[in-house]
């Protein structure tokens, strides 16, 4: 489709695009004086438009806008709806925190609404600069935001470490999109995916090592194993919201590279439908590579939160265990594998942000993000606790919870790609997760708080809480929908 | 949306929302928010009673069935769906509930006054509420049994109200886990059940039935399981020890559950599952026999007690063996009709005596006496009651005893050799009337025996009272159902599946032949006058010395005063043994596993120098090992997550250049 015609099918960036100068437009009049984050309320109210005009271009057909550098298919339009849906929410935990109470608040805003329009096109790229070019939009954006609280001295130390480590792995992998096009003279994903059938025997080290490269890239934005050092560090020292967005938003744009890049470049569809298969003579075994990749993450990631004091840090490496877990359905080639991926990102995106929400609440009532701030929290304020324990049981995956309906689906789908071992592993890590989760459970209803003051939440940040628990619970009962939904959205456009 | 799936809607939803709100919030609203759940159940009858009246008025139709699904997931192969399944039983059944259950709320506005935990007790009811009638309206055996047990939760939950009394302690557990014991039956029934059709609806699980997709002993088994539930929850024999125990929980709590609704909800399973269970004559031939000894004999347990609910106690589970026995015989109708009449005059009875335990602050009848002057509204209602329950023409029992009589006849005189089915039940019926009878004269009449507790006594408040009058006029009106052939007879018929089984169903109900009809109901009102004449002889008269009898019979008077020592029975049986067991477990570790250390012992005492440096080289070595492993672990991670940047990037570095050395070099090999 030309550029023109494509502008249709692009409203939801189009309206971001202008959110983001309408924000800055608002920064100019000085917030302070009514008190009403006026940029905030500009950023949410395009963000929400943003959302409204995704949800109506659902029905579209899959087609290629932009003279084929974007791809409008159900799992672009899935992805997108995911970043809106996560800006909205940190959106409006911004607002409020008193975290990021800043006078430049307007850039804040800003540039999160860029850095979802870099996400929503990492979905949806088709084409290797595009996919880059997108990916440095939303991480150059990152860095800002994690060095946001400015006064503070490890909010600095989490931006500059998110900077070097993130160039770092960025590079790496812009070697291995050169490589990829090096060997196969083109940039466009389907032109790639056409020379690679064709291609003689003897490419399978090339391959591997564009893999690895890419993965370095993608392993940093998901947070797997070894690539997951940044992680605690960073989130422990950004502001709380940014944290929820990059444990969310961030790793959602890492599937989504992952899948989108590996699945249309070195797999293609088989014929016989279901799943994935090599392109041409290359005969490198992905899903073991995968699946070593996702037992280590989840493993590591699982052993490393069971010491953690901080929440923060906690949830920093639940996340990467959480990686793990997702990387167990890419991992499988399969059309089970990915609808239980997308699943559980939904899944996933509720309740992190719940959680994440409830630490925010920590943080801006008692200034605290230790365990020494969830003691006795049933006493000081039963509904956060109540909301948190929702959350913590649906990281554990415990019914009647949606946490327990995306673990299942993803280890049936497991099973149903004969990958025993790796069901085995993610059935431990789960064992072990319940431990330091359990721990946060206990200390918040059984140990003794320092006081019995109860905590006032802002009626706003209550609720968005009620707003995001209650699909946790919804999608633990009636998942039906929810899995139909992604059964839809888990078909990449094909040529 | 049908206007019947709205109402089943409204009705289910008001008490669940009331539970919420008063679980949540009740503490803090203003008279802790015990109208939160008075006001939903109130909604609840007022669409109750709009839905009974449509149906059985408007629809007036035998076959009339509503039906209405919504899918809740796939799991394989199976479809577990929920939904609504209304038809004439289930109008009577809700009309029941939500009657009874009103009523119950308004009592304990006044009987429950100023007691701890005041709101937690009204959210409570409206759990039960909710459950009961999700219960009655579901449709699919998945449903029935998530209902099942969580009317068996609020239970659970009243019976142990008073938690902080031992005795209320020990009988919530009771009573859970011996409804386990039929639950556990219960689920192996469903799941035989769905085993054998794939289908969890129950119109789809009785076409399959009439297909014979299910037939031979793997039915009669299953629906043997499926009434270990239903001996569960409505407390017959063997099971039935629960129920006298679970009087400790607060009275109208007795009324509402272990009188009138949840006891009754096994009754109720049966008759709804009824094309499955007559599709097996052995197996309703076991559900006649326990339903006539837990009948008969409960019956003559209720004679001697002296607590006045625990008389009320045997006398449920002595009526539900009457609903029981009908159905096994075929007499659905009948059955089912009993379980209505008696919801209401069983829980006026309940309520009564809760009156009364009010007013005295004593379960003992030989504690009270002559209160008819000092409470006049309590003891003509209940004395409205227990005409009712004793079959005295006229009143509801009357029309519903006679009706189960009158089958069970039926039934014999098909088959002689179960003519003690009615024996046992007319009999029976001649006990109720004696010991209801014995109540009323040691509770309401005679000379006050404790004046002090007598003086303080006083009618109780409106609160109470109306609810009493209520019901009395149930008792009394509701008999009118059967009379004339009016509504109940005609409407509430075994479901009729497919046209084959049509034929088949007309035989039943409680038309029964002229003879079985008018004999029944002039012996019935014989053995009835019987009774009744017999306790005024004792009891008001003192003619004959209830004393003397009891010691002229010595045996039978410790049987019945003892409930024939089920109690002890099971103590000695099934408790000892599980205590044996656990002694044996604990026994087997002292003696055998110790046994075989100590015994080792001397043998490895000569090889001790070698174990010695095994244990110093190879077990320590293990252990410290391990130990080892666990801090490099700890050291590594932390050495990892050094803090420093450069040195995470090296270390990525490293992994890079690791995976592609073992992907190229290592794996290649193998």
């Amino acid at each position: 489709m030309g550029n023109v015609e494509s502008l249709s099918y692009f409203v939801p960036e189009l309206i971001l695009t202008v959110a983001i100068l309408i924000v800055l437009f608002a920064d100019m009049f000085g917030m302070e004086r009514g008190g009403f984050d006026l940029p905030g309320g500009a950023a949410l109210l395009g963000s929400i438009l943003a959302l409204i005009s995704h949800v109506w271009l659902y029905s579209q057909p899959a087609t290629m806008l932009f003279e084929g550098m974007i791809a409008h298919d159900m799992f672009s339009a899935f992805f997108r709806g995911f970043f809106l849906l996560c800006t909205v929410v940190v959106t409006l935990m911004t607002m409020y925190s008193m975290e990021v109470i800043h006078l430049k608040k307007g850039e804040f805003y800003s540039i999160l609404l860029s850095i979802c329009i870099g996400m929503c096109l990492v979905a949806s790229a088709q084409n290797l600069i595009m996919i880059y070019l997108a990916l440095e939009l939303m991480s150059l954006g990152s860095y800002i935001l994690a060095g946001f609280s400015r006064r503070i001295g490890r909010s600095e130390e989490a931006s500059l470490k998110f900077v070097l480590y993130g160039g770092v792995s960025t590079g790496v992998m812009l070697f291995g999109l050169s490589l990829l096009y090096g060997l196969t003279g083109s940039t466009d994903f389907s032109a790639i995916q056409q020379v690679l059938i064709s291609s003689e025997k003897g490419i399978d080290l090339t391959a591997f090592t564009i893999f690895l490269l890419i993965l370095v890239g993608v392993g940093y934005k998901i947070a797997a194993v070894p690539f997951h050092f940044w992680a605690p560090d960073v989130y422990e020292g950004s502001p709380t919201p940014i944290t929820a967005f990059l444990s969310v938003a961030s790793k959602g744009t890492g599937f989504a590279l992952l899948i989108r890049l590996f699945y249309s470049t070195l797999l293609t569809r088989s014929p016989a439908g279901g799943f994935w298969v090599e392109v041409g003579d290359i005969d490198i075994d992905w899903t073991f590579h995968l699946a070593v990749i996702s037992a280590l993450t989840m493993t590591i990631g699982n052993l490393g939160a069971i010491s953690q004091n901080n929440l923060k840090r906690l949830l920093a490496y639940s996340g990467i265990a959480h990686a793990g877990y997702l990387l167990m359905g890419v991992c499988l080639l399969t059309d089970v594998g990915l609808q239980a991926v997308i699943f559980y990102l939904v899944v996933y995106l509720f309740t992190n942000l719940a959680a994440f929400l409830v630490v925010i609440i920590m943080v801006d009532t008692q200034d605290e993000e230790g365990m020494n701030g969830v003691r006795g929290l049933w006493a000081r304020t039963p509904i956060v606790a109540v909301a948190m324990t929702i959350c913590l049981f649906s990281l554990i995956g415990l019914p009647p919870t949606a946490g327990f309906v995306g673990k299942y689906y993803l280890f049936v789908a497991l099973l149903q790609g004969k990958l025993y071992w790796l069901a085995i592993v993610g059935v431990l890590n789960t064992v072990v997760s319940l431990y330091y989760y359990a721990r946060i459970v206990k200390a918040m209803f059984f140990e003794p708080t320092y006081t019995e003051e109860p905590i006032r939440v802002h009626p706003v940040y209550a609720g968005l809480l009620t707003a995001l628990v209650v699909p946790v619970l919804y999608f633990g009962i009636f998942w039906d929908s929810l899995a139909r939904y992604a059964r839809y959205c888990a078909s990449l456009i094909t040529y | 949306m049908h206007t019947y799936e709205l109402l089943a809607w409204l009705i289910l939803a008001f008490p669940l929302l009331a539970f919420v709100i008063q679980i949540f919030f009740g503490k803090r609203l203003p008279r802790q928010g015990d109208w939160v759940p008075v006001a939903a159940i109130c909604c609840s009858l007022f669409f109750g009673l709009i839905l009974f009246f449509m149906v059985i008025v408007g629809e007036h139709d035998p076959n009339f069935v509503f039906q209405v699904s919504y899918p809740w997931f796939s799991g394989g192969s199976l479809q577990f769906d929920w939904g609504f399944h209304i038809d004439n039983l289930t109008a009577v059944m809700i009309l029941v509930v939500t009657v009874v259950s009103s009523v119950v709320h308004i009592y304990s506005l006044g009987y429950m006054q100023g007691e701890d935990f005041y709101d937690r007790f009204f959210a409570y009811l409206s759990l039960f509420s909710f459950s009961m009638l999700l219960l009655v309206l579901c449709d699919n055996l998945f449903i029935l049994y998530i209902s099942w047990e969580l009317v068996g939760v609020s239970s659970y939950l009243l019976i142990g109200f008073y938690f902080w009394k031992h005795s209320a302690a020990d009988a919530c557990k009771k009573a859970f886990i011996t409804t386990r014991v039929g639950d556990v039956f219960f689920f192996i029934g469903i799941l035989m059940v769905v085993l054998y059709i794939g289908e969890f609806n129950y119109t789809k699980v009785f076409e399959a039935v009439a297909h014979g997709e299910l037939t031979g002993w793997v039915l009669t088994i299953a629906v043997v399981c499926l009434f270990g539930g239903a001996v569960g929850k409505s407390a017959q024999f063997p099971l039935h020890v629960w129920l006298p125990d679970a009087m400790e929980g607060p009275t109208p709590v007795s009324a509402l559950i272990h009188a009138a609704t949840m006891v009754a909800a096994g009754v109720y399973m049966v008759g709804r599952l009824f094309p499955i269970f007559s599709a097996s004559p052995a197996a309703m031939l076991v559900v006649a026999y326990i339903g006539l000894i837990t009948a008969f004999f409960a019956a003559t347990i209720a004679i001697t007690q002296t607590d006045i609910k625990r008389v009320l106690a045997y006398s449920t589970v002595s009526q539900l063996g009457y609903m029981v026995t009908a159905l096994g015989v075929g007499a659905y109708t009948a059955g089912l009709y009993h379980l209505m009449t008696h919801a209401f005059f069983k829980a006026l009875l309940f309520l009564g005596s809760g009156s009364v335990i009010h007013a005295v602050h004593t379960n003992e009848m030989p504690s009270m006496g002559g209160l008819k002057k000092k409470m006049p509204i309590t003891f003509w209602t209940m004395l409205i009651a227990t005409l009712a329950i004793s079959g005295v023409p006229f009143f509801s029992g009357f029309g519903s005893k006679d009706a189960i009589l009158a089958a069970s006849l039926e039934f014999g005189m098909t088959h002689w050799l179960h003519m003690p089915i009615f024996l046992g039940l007319l009999l029976g019926a001649g006990i109720t009337a004696f010991y209801m009878f014995r109540l009323i004269f040691l509770t309401f009449f005679g000379e006050a025996r404790e004046p002090k507790r007598y003086d303080h006594a006083h009618e109780s408040p409106y609160s109470m009272t109306v609810p009493l009058m209520i019901l009395a006029g149930l008792s009394v009106i509701g008999g009118f159902g059967l009379y004339g052939g009016l509504w109940f007879n005609h409407l509430v018929v075994p479901p009729v599946i497919g046209d084959a089984a049509h034929h088949a169903a007309e035989g039943h109900g409680a038309h029964g032949s002229a003879l079985a009809h008018y004999g029944a109901m002039a012996l019935s009102i014989l053995f009835a006058t019987g009774g009744i004449l017999l306790s005024y002889l004792v009891y008001y008269k003192k003619k004959i010395s209830a004393e003397a009898v009891a010691g002229r019979f010595p045996v039978l008077y410790n049987l019945s005063f003892h409930k024939y020592w089920v109690d002890e029975l099971y103590g000695k049986t099934v408790i000892a043994f599980v205590m044996w067991f656990r002694m044996v477990l604990a026994r087997f570790d002292n003696k055998v596993v110790d046994g075989i250390v100590n015994a080792t012992a001397p043998a490895l005492r000569g090889v001790s120098s070698f174990s010695g440096a095994w244990d110093k080289y190879v077990v320590d070595g293990l252990v410290n090992l391990i130990a080892i492993v666990v801090q490099a672990v700890g050291a590594v991670s932390t050495l990892i997550q050094s803090g420093v940047i450069q040195n995470y990037l090296m270390k990525v570095g490293i992994a890079v250049g690791a995976i592609l050395l073992l992907h190229n070099f290592i794996l290649r090999i193998f």
